[in-house]
């Protein structure tokens, strides 16, 4: 599948503001819907977003196709800003009146109609996903989607911390052939 | 070595730690070892960079969630403050001797120095060797020379040293183009400064197609367009490319 991203991103490199636009139009609801998650704050999460960004435009020249999909450049470049502010906070944001929780949109696009608007590779990882328990499965993505700590995962599924930690280990374990790197 | 090390060389191990470190399962002290380690070993780092870009595909399943029309704006000072980008209303290309901009000593400083370089090199087209580097004097419809660009393989990059302010307006900005030598659409290259230096990175492949080169256009580009990838834009400036051997 073609990489619509990918030339943009380069065209970047080449300190495009054109491509950036199109690039950022393009991209930004998305990770910004992953900072939220993350960070719980609007404010906090349209800062990292921003700061994703400036690192996005500044390290362009360093992304190239052979890297990967381009949005998944990106979504890594914005997460780990992210998980760096986050661990940078004392104690996670308050929560607001706007709560992003759940995920019904993940489990929304494991049945099969709904796989069909989605790119190959996640296909593939669902697939992957779907092979596990549904509770290391809700782990894990609870875990990448919210940063979750094992501790904050026993307290919101009320399981004892021992049993989250094996969920997460094992589902990892099982995860680990099927995703081949 | 320590068995610690010894311990994150077997790949079961670190492989695990890896899928565990991406995922967000490692915290606290485990986290930032794990992160220390990283930073010396190669191999660490690349497994965790191929697991972040397979998790990353879960970003697909978002919903989307927009954001505030300032954000843009913020990104779009910050670039622009780095590019500097000064702009007023049309080129400042007055019909006067090419000679003339020799006038301005920084000018003066570059044509000397590319003269350097190509007395150092020698412009030889029938040469068998691959060239090392490219340049091109980009003159105006007055034949006035108003940048000088080169392309150098040392560097990977391309220099485009503009001898005299264009001055164009604020929603307008410049672009550098290759035209193929053999005809075909024109490749944009990017935003380039209205005024001194601006330098472009370029990869392997691009360094690769100079070869295929045979003209370089400055054009000027409305900030709103469309469509990057095609010339809209009045050429302001253009310039046969030539190739640099080494002797």
């Amino acid at each position: 599948m073609e990489d619509k991203y990918a030339d943009l991103l380069q065209q970047c490199a080449a300190n495009n503001q054109l491509a950036f636009k199109q690039l950022y139009d393009a991209t930004s609801p998305k990770l910004l819907s992953l900072c939220l998650r993350l960070l719980q704050d609007k404010q906090l999460a349209e800062d990292v977003l921003q700061e994703g960004f400036i690192k996005i435009w500044d390290k362009a020249n360093t992304y190239s196709p052979g890297k990967g999909r381009a949005m998944t450049w990106m979504a890594t470049v914005v997460r780990n800003k992210a998980l760096d502010k986050l661990r940078s906070l004392k104690t996670k944001p308050a929560e607001t009146e706007i709560q992003y929780e759940g995920l019904e949109f993940a489990s929304r696009d494991l049945e099969p109609e709904s796989l069909e608007h989605l790119s190959q590779d996640i296909q593939g990882l669902m697939e992957c996903l779907k092979t596990l328990k549904p509770a290391q499965r809700e782990c894990i993505l609870l875990s990448y989607y919210y940063g979750h700590t094992h501790q904050e995962l026993s307290d919101k599924l009320g399981k004892p911390l021992g049993t989250v930690k094996a969920w997460i280990r094992r589902g990892l374990e099982d995860l680990r052939p099927c995703l081949t790197i | 070595m320590s068995n610690n090390i010894k311990r994150y060389q077997n790949p079961e191990i670190f492989e695990q730690l890896a899928i565990e470190y991406v995922v967000g399962g490692l915290h606290g002290r485990a986290r930032k070892r794990f992160e220390t380690l990283m930073e010396t070993h190669f191999y660490l780092k690349a497994t965790v960079e191929a697991y972040e870009l397979k998790f990353a595909h879960l970003v697909e399943l978002l919903p989307d969630e927009k954001p505030s029309k300032q954000l843009w704006s913020n990104l779009e000072a910050h670039i622009n403050t780095e590019t500097e980008q000064t702009s007023e209303t049309v080129l400042n290309d007055t019909k006067t001797p090419w000679w003339n901009v020799l006038v301005d000593k920084k000018s003066y400083a570059f044509i000397a120095s590319l003269f350097v370089l190509v007395t150092a090199l020698i412009i030889n087209p029938f040469s068998g060797g691959a060239a090392i580097a490219y340049t091109a004097i980009l003159t105006s419809k007055t034949e006035a020379p108003m940048a000088v660009t080169r392309v150098s393989q040392s560097n990977m990059h391309i220099s485009i040293n503009m001898m005299k302010q264009a001055n164009i307006p604020d929603d307008m900005q410049l672009a550098l183009w290759c035209h193929p030598r053999h005809g075909g659409k024109p490749k944009l290259m990017g935003v380039i400064s209205t005024t001194g230096e601006t330098i472009i990175k370029i990869d392997k492949e691009e360094w690769n197609s100079f070869k295929d080169v045979g003209l370089l256009a400055i054009s000027v580009e409305s900030k709103n367009a469309q469509s990057p990838n095609e010339n809209q834009g009045e050429i302001l400036l253009k310039g046969q490319l030539s190739s640099l051997y080494e002797t």
